[in-house]
């Protein structure tokens, strides 16, 4: 009895332990096909596939200078789009146009890096026609999940990173959410 | 002892059912409201409105409205509350003056940068100071420490909206009911026990001075009866024929001006210590008596790759509506541009069922490709083999507006455009709408946004039907004042159904001012005297918004700082300037000042999860809960195999 109770938690704890790890695989492997993909974005391609189901194309990258990170950012942030990568929420503004362009990801996979994040700091987007803008963090803000201000249309050139929050969180599904505001 | 529990049991979730049934959300505001914080975020309970007094004064199309609320503490205990104010899409708030017992909290516009400044010191240092933020799209809040319990607060505020003019009528509405209670999932039984709620009746007083510039055939109260006493001219001014009605439903107010058969212009002024501002509002024809006169068409769609999937075929589906309107005595040509250019024909054809049928097979074969270059076009679009010709020619341009080139074109359109006009039309999810309307702006045409394919069809008849009834073209419109400085600078044509409005600064009060344009194949004009006139009708601050739509469009290097200039001589909330609110007590005033509290109250089942429209995208995986949990069953198991043996 007590030997099939062992084998029983050993083999959900593997199944668990596989799982979690194959998130992160898909969060890290997935990062290279899309580098693959975002070059063929950048020699012209429009809408170029990661892999040949893809409902989700590269648009742009992000990259931290001061973190040594970049990432492949894809259209749209649904929870799909982010196993792989940082996702574009639809209806803000493209990267690189003028306007509020919002991106969001895992706070355990990629946006794991905004915790290190400081105002003042550089990140930079490149944008498949090949430009390149310099945004400079204006503000780190903690909030919740409907602080829809967060994705208002602005003017200038704006960049607002959100992720979920507090980043040592075990369970998600958080209402929590951290937000890092840059401009141009 | 069981029927104790019963009995608790029964009090518990009535109690709870009683607060939560109370209960609304930000989103659930219609109408200015007094809220008070619970311990449960986003959830408010909205204050009673004692009082509600509104001044809604109206010149040609601007509305400035005066709304002073009075709302009363409903709990028993001191309390934090937010003033929210939602406004219709046009509209925004640059003044405001909240009066607490003994404390003044004013407004004051600010550089966006200072205004978050002086409102964090005033936090740092336990004042009372609020930012006004736009907490949901066209939602305002202020929020409000310290109101005593039972405690009055006056909250006055002033915005500015412009009005809509549709089917030869002008509306206004003002939102005066609460929004209906939220009732949240799962505590239908609780609310079945709770006591039923008394309506307050909340007296509300309307006045409105209203001068529409023309004389009115109708003054319609649509949703109360009303009083317009008329005053001199096209001036009225109209109350509620009672006095105080119950905040029941919303006020909606309508006028129909009494145009004629041609086209109609009305100058209103605003003089102020910065000079003197007067507003051009030129107004179509009630009926059109003549038929509508030939144009020249041309259709410009673009096929790149990311107009793939939905966008395009949405363009396709708008492109042969129109292809289907055309009328024999037009002249139409089709072009579509991804990397390069295809034009159907060398030069615009007559509208034979043959041409629109080759027309239709073309744009029904339209393909996503790759690349978009929108210059070369642009050019094609906008090369007119018969420039000098008095036709109409009308450009309609289907795109999502994604380029990078923005200035280049914007050049090339205000140097090109001639006798044409620019129609853009924005087709897909994200379209760059910055572009397409500072394009259309440059064009002399208009921006029509289509998001959804259910829209298609709405949305591109009521563009085809203005295109076709063209009422006056080459609008002028000339001052005897060498300084005066108009907005915008570039006229649009008059349209059926769309008056013209310019503002223009003025460098003295009193002058004469001459609108003409084409009607067809005669000329048409309308003199006016400017004379000066003291009274706030907003003017100034309509010249002053729609200088810095200018700005914008042209996106200079110094944007911030010339629209932050403006913006802060004219007391305007803009992307760059916020209204921050100040607490203004005089520090010998001893307010009782008690401690600012959030009132707790009871979460009931239901009220976890998110909507998917109002919600930020999840962003945790479960991967380290997998984790964690995965080495801890590995480690029992470790523990009960050791255990055996």
């Amino acid at each position: 009895m007590k030997k099939r109770l062992a084998l029983a938690s050993a083999l959900a704890g593997l199944l668990l332990l596989s799982n979690g790890a194959y998130i992160y695989a898909k969060a890290r492997y997935g990062q290279f096909l899309l580098e693959r993909a975002w070059a063929r974005t950048r020699s012209g391609e429009a809408n170029a596939k990661p892999w040949s189901w893809a409902d989700t194309a590269p648009i742009a990258r992000l990259e931290f200078p001061a973190r040594g990170a970049s990432y492949i950012v894809l259209s749209g942030a649904s929870g799909r789009t982010m196993a792989w990568g940082p996702g574009h929420v639809d209806g803000t503004a493209m990267p690189n146009a003028p306007g509020n362009c919002a991106i969001s990801a895992h706070r355990d996979t990629q946006f794991s890096v905004l915790r290190a994040v400081r105002i003042g700091e550089e990140i930079v987007v490149e944008s498949a026609d090949g430009s390149r803008v310099k945004y400079r963090v204006k503000e780190t803000r903690v909030t919740n999940d409907r602080d829809l201000a967060l994705l208002a249309p602005s003017g200038g050139r704006m960049l607002t990173l959100i992720t979920c929050y507090p980043f040592d969180a075990v369970t998600p599904g958080g209402h929590g959410r951290y937000a890092v505001i840059a401009e141009k | 002892m069981k029927r104790l529990i019963l009995a608790l049991a029964l009090l518990l979730t009535t109690a709870a059912a009683f607060a939560q049934n109370d209960l609304v959300k930000l989103d659930d505001v219609h109408s200015g409201t007094m809220l008070i914080q619970t311990t449960q975020p986003g959830l408010y309970i909205p204050a009673p409105a004692v009082d509600t007094d509104v001044k809604l004064h109206i010149r040609g199309l601007i509305v400035r409205g005066q709304v002073t609320q009075t709302f009363r503490n409903p709990a028993s205990t001191c309390a934090e509350a937010i003033y929210a104010f939602p406004l219709p899409e046009n509209a925004t708030v640059d003044r405001m003056r909240l009066t607490v017992g003994q404390r003044v909290i004013e407004g004051e516009i600010k550089e966006r940068g200072d205004a978050k400044k002086v409102y964090e010191q005033a936090k740092s240092e336990g004042k009372h100071a609020s930012l006004l933020e736009q907490e949901r799209p066209n939602i305002f809040t202020v929020n409000v420490a310290n109101i005593a319990a039972g405690e009055e607060v006056v909250v006055a505020i002033e915005y500015q909206q412009t009005i809509e003019y549709r089917d030869g009528a002008f509306s206004l509405r003002f939102p005066t009911t609460i929004a209906p209670r939220y009732v949240p999932n799962g505590v239908v039984d609780a609310i079945r026990i709770s006591p039923p709620v008394t309506p307050a009746p909340n007296p509300i007083h309307i006045t409105v001075d209203l001068d529409a510039g023309f004389a009115l055939r109708e003054i319609d109260g649509v949703t109360h009866k009303i009083d317009a006493t008329p005053q001199s001219g096209s001036h009225y001014v109209v109350r509620l024929e009672n006095a105080q009605v119950p905040a029941d439903r919303d006020f909606e107010l309508r006028w129909l001006p009494d145009l004629g058969s041609e086209p109609k212009s009305a100058v209103f002024t605003e003089s102020s210590k910065s000079g003197t501002y007067a507003l051009i509002m030129m107004m179509p024809p009630q009926t059109q008596r003549r038929e509508a006169l030939p144009k020249e068409s041309i259709f410009v769609i673009v096929n790149s790759g990311s107009m793939e999937g939905t966008s395009l075929n949405e363009a396709k589906t708008a492109l042969q509506l129109a292809l289907d309107r055309l009328s024999p005595r037009d002249r139409f040509n089709v072009m579509a541009f991804h990397d390069h250019t295809v034009v159907l024909w060398p030069d615009a054809k007559e509208a034979t069922k043959d041409a629109v049928g080759e027309a239709k097979s073309f744009v029904d074969a339209l393909k996503a490709e790759s690349g978009t270059e929108m210059l070369p076009a642009l050019e094609a679009a906008l090369n007119d083999t018969h420039a000098d010709s008095q036709e109409i020619r009308q450009v309609i341009f289907m795109t999502d507006g994604q380029v990078g080139n923005e200035s280049e074109l914007f050049q090339y359109i205000q140097s090109h455009l001639g006798r044409s006009r620019l129609f853009t039309v924005g087709i897909g999810n994200a379209p760059n709408s910055h572009f397409m309307r500072s394009a259309s702006r440059l064009g002399r045409g208009t921006f029509t946004y289509i998001g959804d394919i259910a829209q298609v069809q709405e949305k591109m008849t009521s563009l085809f039907e203005k295109l076709e009834s063209p009422v006056l073209s080459d609008v002028e419109i000339r001052f005897d004042d060498p300084a005066a400085e108009m907005w915008p600078r570039r006229i649009p044509d008059l349209y059926a159904g769309q008056p013209v409005i310019v503002a223009v600064k003025l460098s003295q009060p009193n002058g004469r001012v001459v609108a003409s344009g084409r009607l067809g194949t005669t000329e048409w004009s309308d003199t006016h005297s400017v004379a000066s006139n003291d009274e706030e009708s907003g003017i100034a601050k309509l010249w002053a918004r729609q200088q810095i739509e200018s700005i914008v469009d042209e996106a200079p290097s110094d944007m911030k700082q010339k629209v932050t200039d403006v913006a802060l001589q004219y007391h305007l909330v803009t992307e760059y300037t916020s209204l921050v609110a100040v607490d203004r007590t005089p520090a010998d005033a001893k307010g009782a000042v008690c401690e600012a509290r959030k009132v707790p109250v009871t979460l009931a089942a239901g009220w976890h999860g998110t909507t998917p429209d109002g919600s930020l995208p999840q962003t945790a995986t479960p991967a380290p809960l997998m984790l964690i949990a995965g080495a801890l069953l590995l480690g029992i198991a470790a523990l009960i195999a050791r255990m055996q043996s």
